[in-house]
């Protein structure tokens, strides 16, 4: 009985984790397909899973590694325009199968955004705490700026590609695929719920698995004690690198699933904002903690809208609540509140159950 | 236009820029925090002088006094409201938070004044002087002035001042300064009433620069003036001018010569390899870990 | 001629801006032997263990560890060459678990990969069991291997010292460097953790260089001590000749006033 206890008291405990996600889907993918579901909620149900990736990724980086990524949206977006752009080439080259296009999409944009993540955090993981920081920043902008003024084109002759300027000239049945600041557009919405759900449920396993392996041991370890980790023989570096290049790489499939939800997609929609947006998730959910991620997530992805009916008030709104939600989850005096409301609260609790066990 | 003329207005660029990093440095060296809704201030400051001079018909100058004064106001309250309880908090907590108050500042300013662009007088005039081959706007050189006589003003506050030593205290062991009978808190709260002030100032230079005023107007700006601060060392005064100064100069040479589309993330790029070869910033100082 | 020491040190020093914190360090350490460190504060020995370790690279002199010279390799790769440390201000993994401060240590010579771990492979299970036994094998020394599972933040200080030295001892090292490991403790737990420290010696068979200020201990266990004092070598010998050494005793206690 006791072990059960631990086991559920325990903050990243997997199954429960899973459990959750497994049931939200199925209650969500009955209640559209009976045609329950509201057009809205309906249209939600993506962008969720791909926020929820993407916190997820984040988490990895900042709650597990420790360190903070201000860019994170940079990941997203150089996995939509490499997962779509792959993805309009398939469908020029006439793939037929959505699915196809998609599966493959979302592997190729993990697998691209992986390599990136890998020489960005080269140089990034060298540096400590806020500098760090900075320079993921620098990178999502910079990526921002690369996107936003790039151009990439198809037709019989092959694939057309410049910087700055369009410098190239597509026959008749060719298609433009990445327009400068245009982005992608007349994007085929393939994205799916089914997609998205087993999307969270990789990324979970992935990180569980990790966390709860000699892997995950070494990176908490980092963590709490880099120069312990270093005098026992861990190689910190390595370690930071392999968790961070996975968290990229989910990042990547989330934006190869984000940016096949829309007709278009630009580069100007994964910036600071974007980041920022997503570290809230991470922070409001707790940092390691992957249940409150998913919830953070979805919670705030719903409420701008549940809050459609404040109109102009709802960003304003939604400020509140994110300082009000820090300051009574941080302020000393004000934990120390909702803490002794527990203490008095379980006590009574184990009073009863102790004298329930007596009894048998 | 010249090498010169481009020199000229990276300059004065980099001189708001170095007004709007101080804030954030200083902030950031005594209160150990990184104060997002900076950037916010700046544009509140825009929207009151523009309103003291444009709707209320003051002059000037009165504008300029009357946004330091409430934008001072402003930063008081916001440390003490949102800051303070969380001193004893994760750094990343408090930093959500002032993403919190920086979503609140731009969201009010849009539900009070709309997202409709304002066009800014500027407080200088529209005037010109002409240096030799040199076309130079009166805002420019007003700019770069008013950014090097806070350089002096503020750097002999902090070495010569009884305040300005408690700063120092404060940025080196707060609970120390702490023990020896400094007020932590009031020391605090100066150094975020001088921030805010500055930025009223930058705000107000910014907006006579660049005249659209506008609730988003102080958010990319504070984010380069933040990556300043780092670049030069955080929690280093002299770090944050010469940061912002070679942020702006950078800036305006890549638009210039290289690409307008691609400025930004050449400036960016910079900055990388800037802190790849001094991790610790221009001017910072590489704390070693005692083991 | 390849020595029989596991650790051996010729005129090992540090300047740091002009300050030698480190001058003309000798020391040799035979497996078995336990070597005791001592000198007043600040006379330089925790920067000696931080120089063995390569946490600070020497700007003089060389160390040889089991006879091979370790210029050139890094804390990381020293750990795998058999040298394993305590430190004076403890520095544990305060959110893993006992156990898993403990078998962090073995990460090296676990073999899976992240792709095994990922899908629960055999070789997953196989190696956490193994670490985990021998884990709870070494914690049985300081009787800790019933708090395997507590947190080790939440651990009463004179556990989390002697878990410290679990932890050391779980990466298998020939030469162990401890930093102060009776610090805080009462002198019954110090009896205690000289008999260990005896116990570990004859049950591993490695050398052990201690940095002390209990003098009951470092006189009890060691085979032979140096004594520092600014940096430099001041005495070396048996207990009994550092006892009534009267340079140390002048290190320690100052000047006799001359009447």
């Amino acid at each position: 009985m006791k072990k059960l206890k631990n086991l559920v008291k325990s903050k990243n405990n997997a199954w429960l984790t899973y459990a959750v996600v497994v049931i939200a889907y199925v209650i969500m993918a009955s209640l559209r397909a009976s045609g329950n579901l509201s057009s809205k909620m309906s249209g939600m149900l993506v962008p969720i899973c791909a926020y929820v990736a993407m916190a997820l990724a984040l988490n990895l980086t900042v709650g597990i590694i420790g360190e903070l990524s201000l860019g994170h949206a940079g990941f997203m977006s150089i996995g939509a325009f490499a997962g779509t752009s792959l993805i309009v080439i398939m469908q020029y080259n006439g793939v037929a199968s959505p699915t196809v296009r998609l599966v493959v999409g979302m592997i190729f944009a993990a697998v691209v955004t992986a390599v990136c993540g890998f020489l960005i955090g080269i140089p990034v993981l060298r540096l400590r705490g806020d500098y760090l920081a900075i320079v993921t920043l620098a990178f999502a902008e910079i990526i921002k700026s690369l996107f936003a003024n790039m151009y990439l084109g198809i037709d019989e002759t092959g694939l057309h590609f410049s910087i700055v300027e369009k410098k190239f000239e597509l026959t008749e049945t060719g298609r433009i695929i990445i327009e400068g600041a245009m982005g992608i557009r007349s994007i085929t919405k393939i994205s799916t719920f089914l997609a998205g759900f087993i999307l969270v449920m990789i990324c979970l396993i992935v990180i569980f698995n990790l966390m709860q392996s000699r892997t995950g041991r070494a990176i908490m370890a980092i963590r709490d004690n880099r120069i312990a980790a270093e005098s026992i023989g861990i190689p910190v570096f390595k370690y930071k690198i392999t968790a961070f290049t996975i968290s990229a790489a989910m990042a990547g499939a989330a934006g190869c699933l984000f940016g096949n939800n829309y007709s278009s997609l630009v580069a100007s929609k994964f910036n600071i904002d974007t980041s920022i947006l997503i570290l809230v998730f991470v922070v409001l959910g707790g940092q390691g903690n992957m249940l409150g991620s998913i919830i953070a997530a979805t919670a705030l992805t719903v409420l701008p809208e549940a809050l459609r009916s404040f109109a102009d008030y709802r960003m304003l709104v939604y400020a509140i609540v994110l300082i009000v939600v820090m300051l009574t989850t941080n302020n000393p005096q004000l934990k120390a509140l909702v803490s002794n409301f527990k203490e008095k609260f379980s006590k009574k609790k184990e009073g009863e159950s102790a004298g329930g066990l007596a009894n048998e | 236009m010249s090498f010169l003329n481009y020199l000229v207005s990276g300059l004065s660029l980099g001189s708001i820029y170095a007004i709007i990093a101080l804030g954030y440095t200083m902030v950031y060296g005594i209160a150990k925090m990184l104060n997002f809704a900076h950037g916010d201030v700046i544009m509140v400051g825009g929207y009151i002088c523009f309103f003291a001079v444009q709707r209320f018909g003051f002059p000037p100058i009165v504008g300029v006094i009357v946004a330091m004064a409430l934008c001072t106001c402003l930063g008081i309250i916001i440390e003490r409201l949102a800051y303070k309880p969380l001193r004893s908090a994760p750094s990343l907590a408090v930093l959500i938070t002032a993403i919190g108050v920086s979503y609140f500042l731009q969201n009010s300013a849009q539900l009070l004044w709309t997202s409709n662009p304002k066009v800014f007088a500027s407080v200088v005039g529209d005037g010109t002087i002409q240096m030799g081959d040199l076309v130079v706007s009166h805002v420019t050189i007003v700019t770069i002035i008013v950014c090097i006589v806070i350089m002096l003003v503020l750097t002999a506050f902090v070495s010569k001042t009884k305040m300005g030593k408690a700063m120092r205290a404060v940025s080196e062991d707060k609970g120390a300064a702490q023990l020896m009978g400094i007020d932590v808190n009031t020391t605090i709260s100066v150094t975020f009433a001088i921030g805010s002030g500055l930025a009223a100032i930058a705000g107000v230079l910014l907006c006579s620069a660049y005249p659209t005023l506008m609730p988003t107007t102080g958010s990319m700006p504070g984010i380069k003036a933040f990556t300043a601060a780092v670049f030069g060392g955080i929690g280093s005064i002299p770090g944050a001018f010469l940061g912002g100064l070679l942020l702006g100069i950078i800036e305006n040479l890549a638009k210039a010569y290289i690409s307008t589309q691609l400025s930004d993330a050449i400036v960016f790029g910079v900055l990388i390899v800037v802190l790849l070869v001094k991790p610790a910033g221009l001017l910072g100082k590489a704390v070693r870990e005692k083991v | 001629m390849s020595s029989n020491y596991v650790l051996e040190c010729e005129n090992l020093g540090i300047v740091f801006g002009g300050l030698a914190a480190v001058d003309q360090f000798n020391i040799q350490v035979a497996p078995k032997e336990v070597a005791g460190l001592i000198g007043p504060n600040g006379a330089g020995k925790t920067t000696v263990f931080n120089l063995l370790t390569k946490v600070y690279e020497p700007t003089s002199g060389t160390i040889k560890l089991n006879g091979k010279d370790t210029k050139g390799e890094t804390t990381v790769s020293l750990s795998k060459a058999g040298i394993a440390r305590t430190f004076q201000n403890i520095r544990l993994f305060g959110n893993l678990s006992v156990a898993d401060n403990v078998i962090a240590a073995m990460n090296q010579s676990m073999k899976y990969s992240l792709f095994e771990s990922t899908f629960r492979l055999p070789r997953f299970w196989k190696e956490e069991k193994a670490a985990r036994e021998k884990a709870l094998e070494l914690l049985s020394i300081f009787d800790m291997q019933d708090m395997a599972d507590v947190k080790s933040s939440s651990l009463p200080y004179g556990a989390q010292r002697r878990l410290e030295i679990t932890r050391a001892l779980a990466t298998n090292p020939s030469l162990l460097l401890l930093d102060e490991p009776a610090a805080g403790m009462n002198p019954a737990e110090t009896a205690e953790l000289m008999e260990n420290i005896g116990k570990i010696r004859d049950t591993f068979g490695i050398a052990i260089l201690l940095i002390e200020h209990d003098m009951s201990l470092v006189m009890g266990v060691c085979d032979q001590i140096t004594v520092l004092n600014f940096g430099q070598v001041i005495a070396h010998g048996t207990p009994a000749e550092i006892q009534s050494n009267p340079v140390v005793i002048e290190a320690y206690l100052g000047k006799k006033k001359e009447e």
